[in-house]
């Protein structure tokens, strides 16, 4: 056998063949391997937007410039034609489908006016125009804080990364009209640079680091819930942790149940207000909308809200989600569809049928309070002791509360009636045991008969059996709105002029 | 052995063939490591996803409900046993990969023959239950035919992909993108270094 070299010695065009052979066998490596970046790179491109503003551009429009189809279906959520059973995108004054609620709210501002929400297009409106907000005019400062503009705008995580946090939430709600000018869209839930979902405001932050959750370790599937759980959520205002801010807190640290909330407010001494009737130290529960999801079969079966409410949709070729965020009642093709196999019509049922189950209920919790606060009126009419009521004052807080957490949210009698029976049939047990010691205590004081049920059959009556003054308080909310929201909206323009 | 002996080259030759050989190696390996290639072992949707035109067949999965019960590999490769499996995987995996890497894929991707039949054996292994109602047995002579000879998606077009199926069908979905191939320490050497 000869060796390579004496055989190159030979035939030297042999080393050249050896010498082009590696040459070819290593610039195809090279190619493979660039072509593999290539196309590595090419993912990133391709699904990266071509940006032109900031993270905080607060005018939709300028993100639906890029994104047409998506914001041409959120620009949906402005129809207020859809009406469900119980729900829908229409303004149902609820205080006219049920005054009883405004008995229960007497002495704050929910007694004055509470209607179904709107969609999100209609967010930055119907806050200016409703009756809560009152009629801060001529330097009068509203009843609110700003901490309530929080949920309603783009506008909200523009202005916080500008001034903080607390500067945000300090100050009556009218301080910072002219800011917010935008209705709730994309720079709520996106990242402008990878379009990624992303979290908008400290709230969900906070109360997920004092659960000792790291929010930076959820799936992509939990965030397309906790987009929406950032504003769809119990909250309260804590007026300890800044002097002279209400800083806007999700009273997670125990739990998100009804029964772990209650604790965590009991533990904090916090109420929302001062019963104007039977003076007990009241809660409100403001929408636990995503706390309730998750007690439902849907969560556990890991449906995120996104996946009924914001499905896919195809149009011209294209399949994207749809951003018109609404009842699920209005779309059950391409929501309740896409797992379910029932015809449309016996879906709607299911749906009414657990509704109507969860309303039963509730309307006799309803009552019982009415009942309570009117009998704990009488009670210190009648020369009842503070220490006579604690006890009575403190059930009927726990049994509203039962009955707020049900009755806040939008769809929850469907997203878990289980477990929302099961927290009403709670609170009519606590009414009860409330109205026992009453009757006693009422007994006790000379007062044998009946307290006689108020005539609260309507919305007018109601409010006028609490003593609010709805002729007065509609005049001072025209004066506010023909006058003070065209300055906002001339400043608000002028402002968006600067940032071309 | 004499014909390995024959290449081993002679003393004055070792350091340079060496280095030589060193540099494929290196280059297989690297090719190896940027093409995410222990990844096809698994069984993870994002894998299917690394290449970046299967983001409408991801992201269409993703919104569908067989989302909460199968992945890629459930459907698109075989079950029957696990040679079969891994065979039928190498085999499509590298087909896939030779049309991605030359730039080869059309521009509506239509499943194969083979994978047809792999999809509709996948569909009868969890659906059983469907096609064996003995309610639905022998009152028809064409029973036999209409259930075993069609595909179900013949029926079922929408299950679970949907009919529109263009590489640009899904613009904006949000599907896993392979991470970066540089390792963070060597990122923020790098960064260190510009500042």
């Amino acid at each position: 056998m000869k060796s390579i070299q004496d055989r190159l010695k030979e035939k030297p065009w042999l080393g050249w063949v050896i010498f082009l052979g590696t040459v070819v066998i290593v610039f195809l490596l090279g190619m493979l391997a660039s072509s593999i970046i290539e196309r590595r790179s090419e993912a990133i491109f391709a699904y990266t937007p071509a940006i032109t503003f900031s993270q905080f551009e607060p005018r939709s429009a300028k993100w639906g410039e890029i994104f047409p189809r998506e914001y041409s279906s959120y620009k949906r959520t402005a129809d207020t034609s859809f009406r469900s059973k119980y729900n829908g995108s229409s303004m149902i004054d609820m205080l006219e489908e049920s005054p009883r609620m405004a008995v229960l709210w007497a002495g704050y501002a929910f007694s004055k006016e509470y209607t179904q929400g709107r969609g999100h297009y209609h967010a930055v409106e119907d806050i200016r125009n409703t009756l809560r907000t009152g009629a801060p005019v001529a330097g009068v400062p509203g009843p609110q804080p700003n901490t309530c503009w929080t949920c309603k705008s783009p506008d909200v995580p523009r202005l916080m990364n500008q001034i903080g946090v607390a500067e945000f939430y300090r100050g009556s709600w009218d301080t910072k009209g002219q800011e917010i000018i935008n209705p709730i869209g994309c720079a709520d839930c996106h990242d402008s640079k990878t379009m990624n979902l992303r979290i908008s405001r400290p709230a969900l932050l906070e109360a997920f680091e004092n659960m000792g959750r790291d929010i930076t370790q959820v799936s992509q599937q939990e965030m397309r819930s906790l987009v929406c759980a950032q504003c769809h959520v119990e909250y309260y205002f804590n007026k300890k942790m800044v002097e002279g801010v209400q800083y806007l807190v999700f009273p997670w640290k125990n739990g998100t149940t009804a029964e772990e909330i209650e604790k965590y407010y009991d533990e904090i001494e916090f109420s929302d207000w001062t019963h104007a009737m039977s003076r007990a130290p009241m809660l409100k529960a403001q929408h636990p909308d995503y706390e309730v999801y998750l007690t439902g079969v849907h969560a556990s079966r890991g449906v995120s809200c996104a996946d009924c409410h914001m499905p896919f949709m195809s149009e011209g070729g294209q399949k994207f989600t749809d951003h018109h965020l609404q009842s699920p009642l209005n779309n059950i093709a391409n929501s309740c569809q896409v797992c379910h196999r029932e015809e449309t019509e016996k879906l709607v049922k299911d749906v009414y049928l657990r509704q109507d189950k969860v309303a039963e209920n509730r309307v006799i919790l309803e009552t019982l309070l009415v009942r309570c606060h009117t009998e704990a009126k009488a009670a210190w009419d009648n020369g009842a002791s503070d220490s006579q009521m604690k006890e009575i004052l403190n059930e009927i807080r726990r049994a509203q509360w039962r009955w707020d957490f049900s009755a806040a949210g939008h769809g929850n009698s469907f997203h878990s009636p289980v477990e929302l029976s099961r927290i009403i049939s709670g609170g009519i047990a606590i009414a009860q045991e409330a109205r026992i010691k009453l009757a006693r205590l009422l007994a006790a004081l000379g007062q044998n008969r009946e307290i006689p049920y108020p005539d609260v059959a309507t919305k007018a009556k109601a409010q006028a059996f609490i003593g609010l003054d709805m002729e007065k308080l509609n005049e001072e909310k025209k004066i506010f709105i023909e006058n003070i929201l065209p300055q906002w909206d001339k400043a608000g323009k002028e402002r968006e002029i600067t940032y071309e | 052995m004499g014909f390995l002996k024959k290449l081993i080259p002679p003393d004055r030759w070792k350091l340079p063939v060496l280095v030589i050989l060193g540099i494929f190696t290196g280059l297989f390996f690297f090719s190896f490591y940027i093409s995410n290639a222990p990844s096809y072992l698994g069984d993870k949707p994002e894998t299917c996803v690394n290449c970046h035109i299967m983001a409408p067949q991801y992201a269409t999965w993703y919104h569908s409900s067989h989302r909460e019960k199968t992945n890629c590999n459930e459907c698109h490769v075989p079950h029957n046993n696990v040679v079969n499996k891994y065979f039928f995987k190498a085999k499509d995996g590298l087909r896939h990969a030779t049309v991605f890497t030359l730039r080869k894929e059309p521009q509506v991707i239509f499943i194969k023959d083979a994978g047809r039949e792999v999809v509709h054996e996948n569909c009868i292994r969890c659906h059983t239950g469907l096609l064996t109602d003995s309610k639905l047995l022998g009152y028809n002579d064409e029973t036999h035919r209409f259930r075993m000879e069609r595909k179900c998606w013949e029926c079922h077009r929408e299950t679970p992909h949907g009919r529109v199926n263009s590489l640009s069908s899904v613009p904006n979905a949000r599907v896993p993108l392979p991470g970066t191939v540089v390792p963070g320490w060597m990122k923020n050497m790098m960064n260190t270094g510009n500042k």
